[in-house]
């Protein structure tokens, strides 16, 4: 609309100089990313790199914390293949100014387009723009085992996630994730003893404990998973939506986690929007999963199932998966008799995950046949190849997961 | 809570005709829970040339951000209400609203365009202000009967000057929205930030003080990039349930335009 984009802004300040291990950088004019806590600097000359900088002068706690941070390499040595990023954004080096004060910290950059917050893949609109022809729902099940695997593996190694949400998160076009805030993971360092808790948390994936100021714990990751991978196999809503029917006027996801409130358990309690799936869009196994973790298992934090349940079931899904004949991008469970994505677009005239037929007017919502292109073969190729990998990978690290359960059992 | 029946002008406005039904239950598979926010903006004749200009363009680069912004355009909704000319102004994206419209001027973050703003006329600051209250509560009711949920909405307010009445005198009577304003917000319906810019004088900057104890500014020339900035850091502190302090911290880093590493 405007032909002149403003020059407003900290006028005068072009950047500023700060060492990163001792060396001198210039870190850009403007922040990436701004909040309350802390602002993201891209460095100049280094697109690989982001700088975080605390607001308020980090104390001599969260100094120390990245202090041993940086001697450890949590997730290290795993098989990946070299287009998988690591699941961490593991700080790389300390910031600090010219005065030698602690400023933040440096680690590598996972930014849009190439990674988006797993926010991104809950709504249709955010799917067709930044994942255009890549997402389908068997494509939301591998995310969701990345994110299982992930957290399995983390507890495995003592961190505790703490703040587990869908903007700290990212993904890639090929479904891989990687958390990006590790400076708030809570862990006891391996070679000092010393604890540092998580101080931070997301008000919608908080379990009921951590609302009432309890520490950060793997059953609090536990029930966040949950939380993000039921949103991911019902394309984005959240098992805690609704509004409770006996509800004062102020009703919140935070407000139904506390109240033990979710339509997957208790559909009848609430008012569930229009447009809602079924949650039997799950299969039985990961439904049984996501119905403990939303019942018994929020104010208990003993009945949630751990993530490598959710790893294990996840992984079952898998091997699965039907592909719908009609229209593509259309995958589902194996515990369907019809295609639930074909069903909804003739409820509802939206296809959930294929670009809407150009210029058709609201009401024609009749299903006009291959009004979308077919998925181009090479996109699917790489996709089943990476699937094999990390079914492979997945198994290994089961056997030794469960290994380790029985010699410690 | 209205006291002026006609809070709307109505302006020959061909796009006035053609009233845009396309925002309305759009998202149908998304149950995000909602952070309506209200940009209250004055567009009274002291804002024109310079400032209004700068206020256009702060929107359309704000309007971008917003796009871009996957967690934002997730679930924040934007109405637009104008306060200069003859009245009080809804917008719906960029489409004027008649006055006796029942439509509702949200629209998702993702699908709103900003509209073009003009400077003329009066500056009944009270009058938009009760606007702004009316459509949030309209709004809260539509999204429970809809069975959505909604975080507490934000109320911008954005002015150079006073208030005053409709032939543009001041006027005392913005007090009468003081209790309601306060009551309300101490209710927690919703966050009130009111914004003075420009050469906006003390009594103006009481009048600010008085509507939004907790969250007023007078601010050195029109910095309304940094003000919108401003509403999307509270929104994003909204989304992760955070405490009052994380937003008087972002109000303090705004008003005193103080980059990070200045701490």
């Amino acid at each position: 609309m405007t032909g002149t984009t403003g020059s407003t802004g900290t006028a005068g300040t072009a950047g500023h100089r700060i060492l990163l291990d001792g060396r001198s950088v210039l870190l850009s004019d403007r922040p990436l990313k701004s909040g309350g806590e802390a602002a993201v600097y891209t460095v100049v000359g280094d697109d690989g790199v982001v700088v975080k900088v605390y607001r308020d002068t980090p104390g001599p706690q969260q100094e120390r914390r990245l202090e041993r941070m940086l001697t450890m390499t949590p997730l290290g040595g795993r098989p990946t293949d070299r287009a998988q990023p690591s699941e961490l954004a593991w700080p790389t080096a300390q910031a600090r100014g010219a005065d030698g004060g602690f400023l933040g910290y440096a680690m590598q950059r996972f930014g849009e387009p190439d990674h988006v917050r797993l926010v991104g893949l809950f709504t249709r609109a955010q799917r067709m723009r930044l994942f255009p022809g890549r997402v389908d729902w068997r494509f939301l099940l591998g995310v969701g085992w990345n994110l299982a695997f992930m957290t399995a593996r983390m507890h495995h190694e003592g961190l505790v996630v703490g703040d587990f949400s869908s903007n700290n998160v990212v993904v890639d076009a090929n479904g891989f994730v990687t958390f990006l805030d590790c400076d708030s993971i809570a862990f006891t360092d391996p070679a000092t003893g010393e604890y540092f808790p998580c101080l931070m948390q997301t008000a919608d994936y908080c379990a009921p404990e951590r609302q009432k100021g309890g520490p950060a714990t793997e059953a609090g990751d536990d029930f966040a998973l949950a939380v993000l991978v039921y949103q991911l196999l019902s394309v984005g809503n959240h098992p805690f939506g609704g509004v409770p029917h006996d509800s004062d006027s102020q009703s919140t996801v935070k407000d139904n986690i506390a109240a033990s409130c979710s339509y997957v358990v208790q559909p009848e309690r609430v008012v569930v929007p229009r447009g809602v799936l079924d949650p039997g869009v799950l299969p039985p196994e990961l439904l049984l999963l996501a119905r403990a973790a939303f019942g018994p298992g929020v104010a208990d934090p003993a009945a949630r199932p751990s993530a490598e349940a959710w790893l294990r079931a996840l992984d079952l899904e898998r091997s699965r998966v039907r592909v719908c004949p009609a229209r593509p991008h259309h995958t589902y469970g194996s515990h369907l008799q019809a295609c639930p994505w074909c069903g909804r677009l003739e409820r509802t005239g939206q296809d959930d995950f294929n670009a809407a037929p150009a210029a058709a007017p609201v009401a024609a919502a009749a299903p006009a046949r291959a009004a979308v292109p077919a998925p181009a073969a090479a996109a699917a190729r790489p996709h089943r190849l990476r699937t094999a990998l990390l079914t492979l990978v997945g198994l290994v690290v089961l056997l030794v997961l469960l290994g380790q359960l029985l010699s410690h059992g | 809570m209205r006291d002026s029946t006609h809070p709307m002008t109505v302006r020959n406005d061909p796009r006035t005709a053609t009233l845009p039904q396309q925002y309305a239950d759009l998202e149908i598979e998304n149950n995000a829970q909602r952070l309506p926010l209200v940009l209250c903006l004055d567009t009274s004749h002291s804002m024109l040339g310079g400032p209004i200009a700068s206020l256009n363009e702060a929107l359309s680069e704000w309007t971008r951000e917003l796009h871009d912004d996957v967690s934002l355009s997730y679930s924040v909704e934007v109405a637009v209400l104008t306060f200069g000319d003859a009245g009080v102004s809804a917008w719906q994206g960029p489409n004027l609203l008649s006055p006796d419209t029942r439509v509702s001027p949200f629209v998702p973050a993702h699908r709103f365009e900003p509209p073009l703003l003009r400077a003329a006329g009066v500056t009944l600051m009270a009058e938009a202000l009760e606007l702004a209250m009316q459509i949030v509560a309209a709004r809260k009711t539509e999204l429970r009967q809809l069975g959505l949920q909604y975080y507490r909405p934000q109320i911008c307010l954005v002015t150079d000057g006073l208030p005053t009445d409709r032939t543009g005198h001041p006027t005392e009577a913005w007090r009468r929205v003081v209790p309601v304003i306060t009551a309300e917000q101490r209710d927690k319906r919703f966050r009130l930030y009111a914004i003075g810019v420009g050469g906006i004088t003390d009594r103006g900057e009481e009048v600010l003080r008085a509507f939004a104890p907790a969250f007023n500014a007078r601010l050195q020339g029109f910095p309304f990039r940094e003000l919108l900035q401003m509403m999307s850091a509270s929104a994003n502190a909204e989304q992760k349930g955070a405490g009052d302090e994380v937003f008087e911290k972002i109000f303090s880093q705004f008003k005193t335009q103080r980059p990070a590493w200045e701490s």
